[in-house]
């Protein structure tokens, strides 16, 4: 017995390492900036106001930032010029990947090791917000953003995305809304129109996919399918349905148009012109360079990821972007990435000094050229570098494509059991996808879930 | 005093062990069990909800089925995974050449880690991979096994029987050559057949190996993780969803009470498990 005992102890310990297993791993190391000067430096070219220094030189602090941008960051190059202008503050820069950062984040914060600015997916703020995980940031800046009030600087839609509870939790770095990417080289071969409505895409999708082994099903130029809540809720938005009802109390997404939506999205895989993309896929980077893929609904972000040098830069020209096909209305997920700072963070006042400055016009410029990502403020929204014809994408400018789609998307809903919602919406998706069941059948068994959760 | 002196002497001595196992296991399993009783999100201060995570637990179908899935993984991870241990390790006995060699080659999964084992074999299975080229091969047809809600579970339990069975081969092999010879010397001399040797003599004498190997493998097996991670992601549909793996979602739902009852409902299942199979191994001892 006493054996047993000692076996099943060793058991529970091992099962909750496992649990913890984020807290385990330790990020990256990034450089680590230092102060370059013993006084405020001003930034070059600094289109924004700089804020006045305080006359006395602040205590020297040092603050950490996680982010998960990876190689492409807009992070990254800026601390040398906010370490210029702010040299009391030290910046501990550490690099994570996106893949772990929510449990790493979660980890840190509930074990009081959190950073005191780190970049965050919009999806995880319901939970992280609704957990108390995030500051509010209305009373750290006084309502002001570099000078000016916050509402100056987004749009309402992006707005209503950083709040929770009639607070700011993040400020918007970048957003994240689908568009419709094609291989405009074979579209053009084959003289197929560009897709507007449902209709449309469902024929262009047939027009271009190819049968290349001729073993009668095609296998080339196929519509990626994701199995997932981000890509059919695009569907699901654009026939006018919702995820939750408008006060967010029970599951609205299992009826009439989330069913037409999911028999829409499943028709690709249905007659053969969709390719299902699940976890054993691998990188689709491969796929879009041999040609197994030929459209997807993605964000901006993946511009960048085609021109960079571990994507696809041999394929320029080879590719367009176009407003996502629609039935009754433009509609598509809205996210992005925000910079939050933790309940718990040590320097918070150092930390909104860095969320400042990282949403100066350079630096949200930055989300475009180093990420090839879109930024969220108004003014860089604005600027002319996003409207540059560009080469890659056949010398359109493929931005304004991203921000007409912004402009319609939606938010998911800012409840405490999003992460919930969220598999239960997959897992519907993923079964009728995989053909266990029909699109009715698993919205209104997910929709059961759902309204349990929302009921918990 | 000569007695209590080196009492204390052992005492000291296994202090730095003991502190380390109050500090780092007994304490933490004392808050979780606490934790289990509460809702809690690693954040705000627990609140006392007595028995609801362990009611909610057995109400939610998400933790049924990763119920039902892991215990699939046991029933034929330990089912076959021993079975071809013990099997290899009859065949490896009775080999005189390059022993070591396949020694050595069962044994090196095992050394290594899960996540790459999953890896390597989420390359094997994935579409375009090693095992739909070899049936390509032969003209066979292709399949999904990995996204394939049927073939999804078994894959992993394949998976994770490659890498454990080198283990359980090469403990019974240390076992098989540990059996006199003069057992089967005087068996044979009796008129035993192959047959009645393995019946009488073998597994008789491998009954601790056996129940070592079981109690070993069933409290690993019941944690399956990493392979899961790393190949299914827990789908396709909750397919491949095993118990650590649903604790480990509650937990990155920030709700550690949820998490910390999934803990303490496996540490029910394995405590039970392993008392039956010692006082089994005990009575036909």
């Amino acid at each position: 017995m006493t054996r047993a005992i000692r076996l099943a102890a060793v058991l529970v310990s091992v099962a909750l390492v496992v649990g913890a297993c984020g807290a385990a791993a330790t990020p990256t190391p990034g450089p680590t900036a230092t102060p370059t000067g013993p006084g405020p430096t001003p930034t070059a070219g600094g289109a924004t106001p700089t804020p006045a220094e305080p006359t006395a030189p602040p205590e020297p602090v040092t603050i950490t930032v996680w982010d998960y941008y990876g190689t492409a960051t807009p992070v990254q190059p800026a601390l040398t010029g906010f370490q210029a202008e702010y040299p009391w503050i030290t910046v501990k820069y550490e690099a994570l990947d996106w893949d772990s950062m929510n449990e790493k984040f979660t980890v840190g914060v509930s074990v009081g090791e959190a950073p005191d600015v780190a970049t965050l997916d919009m999806t995880w703020i319901p939970t992280l917000a609704s957990n108390g995980v995030l500051e509010g940031l209305k009373p750290l800046s006084g309502g002001q953003l570099n000078g000016t009030p916050i509402e100056d600087h987004y749009t309402p839609g992006a707005l209503e995305a950083m709040t929770f509870d009639s607070q700011y939790v993040t400020m918007l770095f970048d957003f994240d809304a689908y568009a419709l990417y094609y291989r405009a080289d074979i579209v053009a071969q084959k003289g197929i129109a560009v897709p507007k409505t449902w209709d449309e895409f469902r024929e262009a999708a047939r027009d271009l996919a190819e049968d290349s082994d001729g073993d009668g099903k095609p296998d080339k130029y196929l519509f990626q399918v994701w199995p997932d809540t981000f890509h059919w809720s695009q569907f699901l938005f654009q026939d006018g349905g919702s995820i939750l009802t408008a006060d967010n109390s029970a599951a609205a997404f299992n009826g009439p148009e989330g069913v037409e939506a999911l028999d829409f999205y499943q028709g690709f895989l249905a007659d053969g012109t969709g390719v299902y993309w699940g976890e054993e896929q691998g990188d689709q980077m491969a796929a879009f360079k041999d040609g197994r893929i030929g459209m997807f609904l993605n964000g901006p972000y993946v511009m960048g990821l085609l021109k960079s040098t571990d994507g696809a830069p041999e394929m320029s020209g080879q590719w367009k972007v176009a407003l996502a096909p629609y039935s009754k209305e433009p509609g598509s997920y809205l996210g992005g990435t925000g910079l939050g700072i933790p309940v718990n963070a040590r320097h918070k006042e150092a930390a909104w000094k860095f969320i400042e400055y990282m949403l100066r016009l350079e630096q949200e410029l930055g989300v475009f050229t180093y990420a090839g990502a879109a930024p969220a403020t108004k003014e860089a929204l604005e600027s002319s570098e996003l409207t540059t014809p560009d080469p890659y994408f056949g010398g359109d400018a493929p931005f304004p494509v991203f921000l007409d789609t912004m402009s319609t998307a939606t938010h998911f809903p800012y409840v405490k059991a999003w992460n919930d919602i969220d598999v239960a919406i997959s897992d519907a998706v993923d079964g009728v996808l995989l053909g266990q069941s029909s699109s009715e059948e698993a919205l209104d068994a997910a929709a059961d879930e759902v309204n349990g959760l929302l009921a918990d | 005093m000569g007695r209590v002196r080196r009492y204390a002497m052992g005492y000291v001595l296994i202090a730095p062990a003991l502190l380390a196992a109050v500090v780092f296991l007994f304490l933490p399993m004392v808050v979780s069990a606490y934790w289990s009783f509460t809702e809690f999100n690693g954040i705000r201060p627990p609140r006392w909800v007595g028995l609801d995570n362990y009611l909610d637990l057995f109400g939610n179908p998400r933790f049924l089925r990763s119920l039902q899935n892991t215990v699939f993984f046991v029933t034929f991870g330990m089912g076959i995974g021993p079975v071809l241990g013990l099997a290899s390790a009859l065949l490896l006995n009775r080999a005189r050449f390059l022993q070591g060699l396949f020694r050595t080659a069962y044994f090196l999964p095992v050394m290594t880690s899960l996540t790459v084992v999953g890896t390597i074999w989420k390359m094997m299975l994935n579409e375009q991979g090693l095992l739909n080229s070899l049936l390509g091969f032969f003209a066979l047809p292709g399949h999904r096994w990995l996204t394939d809600p049927t073939t999804a579970l078994p894959s992993v339990v394949a998976a994770s029987i490659w890498q454990g069975f080198g283990f359980e081969t090469v403990v019974f092999l240390a076992a098989l050559q540990s059996i006199p010879r003069e057992y089967y010397d005087a068996a044979k001399v009796d008129g035993a057949a192959a047959g009645a040797l393995l019946r009488h003599i073998t597994l008789p004498a491998l009954r601790p190996t056996i129940v070592f190997v079981y109690v070993i493998g069933i409290i690993g097996s019941f944690q399956v993780f990493d392979q899961v991670f790393v190949m299914t992601n827990g789908g396709p549909v909750q397919a491949t969803r095993t118990l650590v793996f649903h604790l480990y979602d509650r937990f990155n739902s920030q709700d550690l009470g949820q998490a910390s009852a999934v803990a303490y409902v496996l540490l029910a299942i394995l405590a039970t498990l392993s008392y039956v199979q010692i006082r089994l191994s005990e009575r036909g001892a």
